[in-house]
């Protein structure tokens, strides 16, 4: 059909896209048609049914003008590892057709890898604390597991991963259970150990079996680190199946070199969901292993809302990983990072989990208020605190912030 | 005479003072001639500054020399023009000291990275103040004492260690240089440094004449007026000639002001002359591609590693396979040629592995710090631990999509087309990939937009009727 668009159509088609703000999504489109038109020029005389079809294709291109404009452009920006592709996983399950088989069964690989990298990361670090730390002898191995640690060190170095096998998995399990690598663990945020570990290690029987067919919580939990963009398009359909907005969602990569990238999508965005997971107050970065993941956060939040493209836009704070969050606040105290140096242990328990809690909150506030000029003030900013794996708290928390949008959608309208 | 020599004003001043002039213009035409009429993107880091640096530093020599010995009349009565500023801190730290740091640090890095084979420990915007210093030491220790006499003249005492400081910088200069003479370098390096060395040489030859002649025929006139001139007009001639755009990025040295070639290398790969890169060859042959084979072997065959870089780009998550590409160039480059290895290696680490390079790859700490303080930039595994981390990303991210992207479909019909020997068709329907839409391709958009697995397939069918 696009050999049969007429001269007039083309141009029109540039003219479109051209007017979008977005130049990015628009490229492939604009460069796509400039490179027909020249190869189009001989088909323009003579074609009497061409009149008919460009009447047509205009008629698509003003619906689809429309369309753009109700869609809803939503980004899911945060640093590294906080959260951002599993909101969008779980997006993809509740809102879309969800996991099928065939994409279940591609993440058998993925959790392999996973597997066979954190093991490995483990291993490495228990040989480096064994060398470097004065109490260097409760990390080292047993004699039989060094033999192990040494082979599946060497599998984790390779690019193609074998299939975990009942051999494998029962090695890595030996391994995994080793006081010395128990010990590592525990000093899991020196090192660059993914929060999936325990998860997955505890779980090694079921993973190696021949058929298995991983579950929606094993995706949801397999660690892929995302480059560049990716989008999808979902409705939130309501409880009385009315349709709702059309949103469209981006993920992005969130390490230091990714953020570049980000720019291309920032023109007329209706929302930011911003990720912060508040249990890496005491771990480094995967890409500087000298800066502290929260004070990243922190300078990243601080830079995405002082962006010029986000005068109008809401932000809508995600702090992440509550789960972890609440196992480690009561054994770590928050003031190894400095933004909460300031911080004061009141009690124990969980009291102590909600006070903490609150705290890194009123930081995240103040900070947004800091950043915010007096003519932004009146932009939606809310806080949720969230945990992406759980399927509900996720349902729960998108139908709040689509509530959220859909008032201040009439808001702007003039409506309420 | 006996007037304009003592106090200046001859007309062979007017004349070496307006060579001089002359020669700073284009000296700086010589520099943003290349920006601005080939409209080259300016280099960035040291490759632009120290270039700068030298032709201000130049400037300050040039004007020094002219202050300082009585050319042109004009009243000492300002602090700003008296001689100790002009002699002695503009001559010294900001002029002919600048100048020859420059080069040192040049000489430095080239030392590094061909003779050591490491990247340098120190940068060189750390390195020039460092070197700088005892030349700020010696200005300051002149200016204390106050030894200048009424004409702006060291005495004999003084004249000493300062020709030696001056000879001293010169003969570290050489110092370096001779340990890199053996070194085939590609891009005028090292003949860049020898016309340093020379002319710096030959000036503080002429200098240190001039300054005898000066000091022992206080009263002959005449010597005072040609030997002042002879000074402004070999240093004019010199600072041009010392001067050079002296980086080794091929892109900019390629240009010359007379425009011999035209300007066809866009990589650093065509510049080493590895054979066969950026070129698409009609030899390579169309592999039938399995997916189901390794993502690493696909990638070696160059017509599937253009396609697939290409989708990659249009997912911004092009840098990835652009760094496949220019390592897989690397290994072209024989084992036994240790200096195009080394250009092509400091090339690939300051395009994707420094922070904050152009196309930053996202690798972890570690391995980036495992490439910038390695001990050897030839070894043949220096991005090998690199390649595979990216691999894997590439391959968990990208891969699926691809499979179900136009660009595969693009590429299959190709294959097939070549090897059928027909005229391509012209392909229906938009380049489109499922992971970013470029264009919102539903034909009803107000209905709830899936990506299922027959997206493409449904596209395809719809608009080719």
């Amino acid at each position: 059909m696009v050999e049969q668009l007429g001269f007039v159509a083309l141009v029109k088609l540039v003219e479109v896209s051209e007017e979008h703000s977005n130049d990015f999504l628009n490229f492939d489109l604009r460069a796509f048609c400039v490179g027909r038109l020249s190869k189009n020029r001989q088909h323009t005389e003579a074609d009497t049914e061409e009149n008919a079809q460009t009447a047509e294709i205009e008629r698509r291109i003003e619906q689809e003008t429309k369309a753009e404009k109700h869609i809803q452009k939503l980004l899911l920006l945060g640093a590294g590892e906080s959260g951002k592709s599993t909101i969008f996983k779980q997006i993809k399950l509740l809102f879309q057709t969800g996991f099928d088989e065939a994409e279940l069964k591609s993440y058998v690989s993925v959790i392999d890898a996973n597997i066979y990298q954190t093991i490995k990361i483990l291993y490495d670090g228990s040989k480096e604390f064994a060398q470097n730390d004065v109490d260097s002898s409760k990390y080292v191995l047993s004699s039989e597991n060094q033999v192990i640690g040494e082979k599946l060190s060497e599998i984790g170095s390779r690019l193609d991963y074998p299939r975990l096998d009942k051999e494998l998995a029962e090695e890595i399990g030996n391994l995994w259970k080793d006081s010395a690598i128990q010990e590592t663990y525990a000093r899991g945020n020196e090192l660059q150990v993914p929060d999936c570990t325990h998860y997955f290690m505890e779980s090694l029987q079921r993973l190696s079996d021949a058929n298995y067919v991983p579950t929606k919580e094993d995706v949801l939990y397999a660690r892929v680190r995302t480059t560049g963009v990716v989008e999808i398009q979902f409705s939130p359909v309501g409880e009385n199946k009315k349709s709702g907005e059309v949103y469209r969602l981006f993920d992005v990569g969130g390490q230091r070199n990714e953020r570049r990238k980000w720019i291309h999508l920032f023109e007329g965005v209706t929302a930011v969901i911003f990720c912060a997971a508040i249990n890496e107050y005491d771990q480094t970065l995967f890409e500087d292993e000298q800066k502290n993941r929260m004070m990243e956060t922190k300078e990243l939040f601080d830079w995405v809302l002082k962006q010029p493209c986000f005068e109008k836009t809401s932000f809508m704070l995600f702090l992440n990983k509550f789960d972890i969050f609440e196992k480690k606040v009561l054994n770590v105290p928050l003031n190894v990072c400095e933004w909460f140096k300031d911080y004061q242990p009141v009690s124990t328990g969980k009291q102590e989990i909600e006070h903490a809690y609150e705290f890194i909150k009123k930081k995240f506030e103040e900070l947004y208020f800091q950043s915010t000029a007096p003519d932004r003030v009146d932009r939606v900013f809310k806080v949720y605190r969230t945990t992406a794996l759980d399927q509900k708290v996720v349902k729960k928390t998108f139908k709040l912030v689509d509530e959220t949008l859909r008032r201040r959608n009439l808001f702007e309208a003039g409506l309420l | 005479m006996a007037s304009c020599a003592v106090r200046g004003g001859c007309p062979s001043d007017y004349v070496a003072v307006s060579i001089a002039i002359f020669s700073m213009i284009s000296l700086i035409v010589r520099t943003t001639f290349p920006f601005l009429i080939h409209k080259v993107p300016s280099a960035k880091r040291s490759a632009f500054w120290i270039p700068v640096i030298q032709i201000i530093a130049s400037f300050n020599f040039l004007l020094s020399i002219a202050m300082a010995i009585n050319f042109l009349k004009y009243k000492k009565s300002h602090w700003w023009l008296s001689c100790y500023v002009w002699a002695v801190w503009f001559e010294g730290p900001l002029g002919f000291g600048l100048l020859i740091s420059c080069r040192i640090a040049q000489a430095f890095q080239l030392y590094y990275v061909f003779v050591k084979r490491r990247l340098p420990p120190i940068r060189s915007h750390m390195f020039l103040p460092l070197i700088l210093l005892p030349w700020v030491a010696g200005a300051a220790f002149i200016h204390e004492k106050k030894p200048l006499n009424y004409r702006c003249h060291l005495g004999t005492h003084w004249i000493i260690p300062v020709v030696s400081l001056h000879t001293l910088y010169v003969a570290v200069l050489m110092g370096f240089t001779g340990a890199i003479r053996h070194i085939e370098f590609r891009f005028d390096e090292l003949r860049d440094l020898w016309q340093g060395i020379l002319v710096s040489a030959s000036l503080i030859g002429v200098w240190v004449s001039a300054y005898i002649l000066n000091e022992i025929h206080d009263d002959i006139l005449w010597l005072q007026v040609v030997s002042r001139f002879m000074l402004l007009f070999t240093a004019s001639i010199l600072v041009l000639v010392f001067f050079s755009i002296s980086i080794s990025q091929p892109l900019l040295s390629q240009i010359s002001l007379r425009k011999r070639e035209p300007i066809e290398l866009k990589t650093m790969g065509q510049a080493l002359g590895i054979p066969d890169s950026g070129l698409l060859l009609h030899r390579e042959e169309a592999v039938d591609v399995d997916p189901n084979e390794p993502l690493d072997k696909l990638l070696l065959n160059k017509r599937f590693r253009q396609s697939f870089m290409a989708f990659a780009d249009s997912c911004l998550a092009g840098e990835s396979v652009h760094f496949f590409d220019e390592v897989h160039e690397l290994g072209k480059i024989p084992i036994d040629d240790p200096v195009r290895r080394i250009y092509m290696a400091r090339h690939i680490i300051n395009k994707y592995i420094i922070a904050g390079a152009a196309m930053e790859v996202n690798i972890s700490h570690r391995i980036r710090q495992e490439i910038l303080t390695t001990t050897d930039l030839t070894h043949p595994d220096l991005f090998t631990n690199a390649l595979n981390e990216l691999i894997q990303l590439v391959k968990m991210n990208l891969a699926k999509d691809y499979w179900s992207s136009m660009y595969f479909i693009e590429f299959k019909e190709e294959a097939r087309m070549r090897c059928c020997g027909q005229e391509m068709e012209e392909m229906t329907g938009y380049d489109f990939s499922p992971r970013l839409s470029s264009v919102h391709a539903s034909d009803d958009p107000f209905h709830q937009d899936h990506f299922p697995r027959g997206f493409t397939q449904d596209n395809h069918a719809s608009y080719s009727h």
